[in-house]
């Protein structure tokens, strides 16, 4: 089996690398988002591990939240309901949208097999003070993850974890590169499974596969790969489905912004002989995420995103409810409009009515 | 399903009727300015009013717009005009519909009335995050610069640490200097006074608050919204101070008296969730039945939730900052549960009724904890379903008066048990 097709085979059943990890006794830390410092966990010894849905109709959740929750939000409760995380020592979570804020609530309330708890993160970026505020925060977290591995976190510990991550993100980017190519070297969807196997796995066996990957798909270039270049932006996207469906419909998707995929790594960490303070400021010094402020550096990443992947449309997807978003996507359409045509797809996590959109993907493809 | 079966709600005090009267005149003051030329400031939530009013600067405040179009069935029509500028239905119908009457072509009479547009906006992330996206696109429609405010959520309950507290007062200083840049400056001494009156004020609504737990309940929830109206638009200033004594004056008379909503009353419910401002009539509805709405969530939306001993007027922007993180609806859920559950305990609540409006990021999510906390602490039950209180194309007033209906009847079924 090719390195691809074993961070392929991962992502579709990453238990193995959890039953693997926790064979000798270490620790597992769930987390939703990419704001959550996963630096600090992997240097008290424990695996950072991004919770991930699943396509599954909602359950028992259902009678916890109102439907006017996001459903991405709905179903993760549904899953620990249905005792899916158990195998987390903790849950962490961080303050990027209403919806989390109430899954902390709720998960604090009524899940009493794994701890919850939230890092409280500022929503402003470049701003003197909230690195302040965050950095008691993350004091705080360090002493969370200390008492619950039973390691004191060393800035040494610290700074290799850094150097680990980032090196993560410098082969991802440079897999992602080869999108950039008039015929990509790696279709949007094969990107998006190894992106999330990459994340959810021990970084040092991720980081040996990416390199290996890169060296296997080189000189490849995708059937099909010179139809309407397509950039995908918007909600969390934790499965391919859609991606397929565009691929499927004639459009490559080159480029995608979200946060299982470029906003994890398309921005290292910046040296700083203080490593709690470099984690800080990578947190707080990228505005990728649809819940940051000011939106202008996030403009700014989109478009750099769209002229490096020289992309011919784009489509946006939103989350029913899901309001970073979903607030977003008419100012935003204004703005990328102004580079390539935009399509907006309001639709459930589960994209169970994904054969509606269907024709509006089509129509859109075909009109590139 | 739209009806036409709406009516406005029943108010039985003089005051609110004076308070009806400021609210009109706090508008035309705002359209005055704006036509003297001075910055008018858009703002929201939980953006502590005392600053504005220390700077003297006309301020439009955009949770309370929708309600007075709402209340005259007009914000469906400016919701419409949001969607057809590319916002889901899924934004906050508040949001929506401001976002409509800020880019309209032309306004209904009634609106124009209070209607002004910004020369600056300052937006907070406080309690939800609707209006730090949402008034991005009003300043750039309307050209005005964007401050915003970042509150970070209360993970620590009552005790708010010192460094969370600074760095909110540091956000309000923000505030305060990028106000400066536009022309509009803070009187340090003002503000001062402004945090003493704000203290005078809440100390006031906690006085009154007591007298509406009397049995009978002098006013029911209908005047209390319109009473929280100083909460909302005019903490630091003499006015609201001025109405507020006049409101318990009032009240103390009432209770004297025992004069109640009702003659006979047999049930006390509390409203969680975002009455129907264009039918308030709605929260009337159970006095058939000798029910009486006494206590509704959203009175403490903008503060008056806290204890005003935290404001200390040689320390005003750490007072405002700690009075903005403690308040009720800054997530997470702790303060609102424990003030849910006081309340229901105070006003003898005999069953709470939770309202969900779909375009809530906020709300709705505390409808089961608060269920669960609240059945949990004092045995009394919930009943809760889908009601937008703003948008009237959503609503259906058979359906919600079947709602009231059963959960009324259940309740006085197992009081005569
Ligand atoms: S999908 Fe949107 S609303 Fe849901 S958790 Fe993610 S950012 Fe929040
Ligand atoms: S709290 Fe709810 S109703 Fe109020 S602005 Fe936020 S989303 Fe809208």
């Amino acid at each position: 089996m090719g390195s691809l097709e074993k961070l392929m085979d991962i992502f579709e059943n990453p238990q193995k690398e959890i039953d693997e990890w926790k064979k000798d006794g270490k620790k597992i830390v769930g987390h939703r988002c990419l704001y959550v410092p996963e630096e600090i966990i992997h240097a008290a010894g424990m695996l950072p591990y991004p919770t991930f849905g699943t396509p599954e109709p909602i359950s028992k959740a259902d009678s916890y939240f109102q439907p006017c929750a996001c459903e991405f939000v709905r179903n993760i409760f549904d899953l620990s309901m249905d005792k899916k995380f158990d195998f987390l020592d903790t849950m962490v979570l961080c303050n990027t949208c209403d919806a989390v804020r109430h899954l902390y609530n709720m998960w604090d309330s009524y899940i009493d097999s794994v701890p919850c708890y939230m890092v409280n993160n500022p929503q402003k970026m470049y701003d003197e003070s909230g690195i302040q505020f965050y950095l008691h925060e993350l004091e705080k977290f360090k002493e969370l993850m200390e008492d619950l591995s039973g390691t004191k976190i060393t800035d040494d510990a610290l700074k290799n974890s850094i150097e680990l991550f980032d090196e993560t993100r410098r082969l991802l980017k440079e897999l992602n590169a080869l999108r950039m190519r008039d015929i990509p070297a790696i279709a949007g969807s094969e990107f998006l499974r190894v992106s999330m196997a990459s994340m959810l796995m021990p970084k040092e066996k991720a980081n040996l596969l990416l390199k290996e990957i890169i060296d296997e798909v080189k000189d490849r270039e995708i059937k099909d790969g010179d139809g309407p270049r397509i950039m995908l932006t918007g909600s969390v996207m934790d499965n391919p489905t859609l991606i397929e469906l565009v691929e499927e419909m004639g459009g490559v998707v080159v480029a995608d912004d979200f946060c299982t995929s470029t906003k994890y790594f398309w921005y290292e960490t910046k040296p700083n002989s203080n490593p709690m303070e470099a984690i800080a400021r990578f947190n707080l010094e990228r505005s990728v995420c649809g819940h940051t402020h000011p939106v202008s550096n996030r403009y700014d990443y989109m478009n750099e995103l769209i002229d490096d992947f020289n992309v011919d449309g784009i489509i946006y997807f939103n989350i029913k409810y899901c309001h970073p978003f979903v607030y977003e996507s008419a100012t935003i359409k204004k703005q990328l409009e102004e580079k390539a045509p935009v399509l907006i797809l309001e639709t459930d996590h589960s994209l169970s009515g994904l054969g509606q959109l269907k024709t509006r993907v089509q129509a859109f493809i075909e009109m590139l | 399903m739209t009806t036409k079966v709406t009516a406005p709600g029943k108010k039985n005090l003089e005051t609110t009727l004076e308070i009806s009267k400021a609210i009109r005149a706090y508008y035309a003051g705002v359209k005055l300015a704006k036509m003297e030329g001075k910055p008018v400031v858009w703002s929201y939530g939980l953006v502590p009013r005392e600053i504005f009013h220390a700077a003297e600067a006309p301020v439009l405040y955009l949770e309370h717009l929708p309600l007075m179009i709402g209340a005259k069935q007009l914000s469906g029509h400016y919701m419409q005009i949001a969607e057809e500028e590319g916002f889901s239905r899924d934004v906050c119908a508040f949001h929506r519909c401001f976002l409509g009457c800020s880019v309209a072509k032309e306004r209904e009479p009634y609106l124009d009335k209070f209607f002004v547009s910004p020369d600056l906006i300052v937006a907070s992330n406080l309690p939800c995050m609707s209006e730090t996206k949402s008034f991005l696109y009003s300043a750039d429609y309307h050209d005005a610069p964007y401050y915003f405010l970042d509150a970070p959520i209360n993970t620590w309950g009552k005790d708010v640490p010192e460094y969370a507290i600074d760095y909110f007062a540091g956000q309000l200083q923000g505030t305060i200097d990028f106000m400066a840049e536009k022309g509009i400056h803070v009187d340090w001494d003002r503000l001062k006074e402004a945090v003493r009156l704000s203290k005078k004020l809440v100390e006031l609504w906690r006085e009154i608050d007591v007298c509406r737990r009397a049995v009978p309940a002098p006013i029911s929830s209908v005047d209390g919204l319109t009473a929280a109206y100083p909460l909302i638009q005019l903490p630091g200033t003499q006015l609201g101070v001025t109405l507020f004594e006049r409101l318990l004056e009032e009240l103390k008379g009432k209770v004297e008296r025992k004069e109640g909503v009702l003659e006979d009353e047999k049930l006390r419910l509390m409203w969680f969730g975002v009455p129907p401002f264009y039918n308030m009539g709605l929260l009337n509805y159970g006095e058939k039945y000798g029910a009486v709405v006494v206590k509704s969530m959203v009175e403490y939306i903008a503060g008056g939730g806290y204890d005003p001993a935290i404001l200390d007027p040689d320390q005003p922007l750490k007072s405002l900052a700690y009075k903005a993180l403690i308040d009720i609806v800054n997530p997470t859920a702790e303060n609102m549960l424990d003030f849910i559950v006081d309340a229901v305990n105070d006003f003898k609540v005999d069953g709470l009724v939770g309202v969900v409006k779909r375009s809530c990021g906020l709300l709705p999510g505390y409808m089961r904890l608060a269920k669960d906390t609240v059945y949990e602490n004092t045995g009394v039950p919930t009943t809760i379903f889908d009601l937008d209180g703003l948008d009237i194309r959503e609503y259906d007033d058979a359906t919600s008066k079947a709602n009231l209906d059963s959960f009324i009847e259940a309740l006085l079924a197992s009081k005569r048990r």
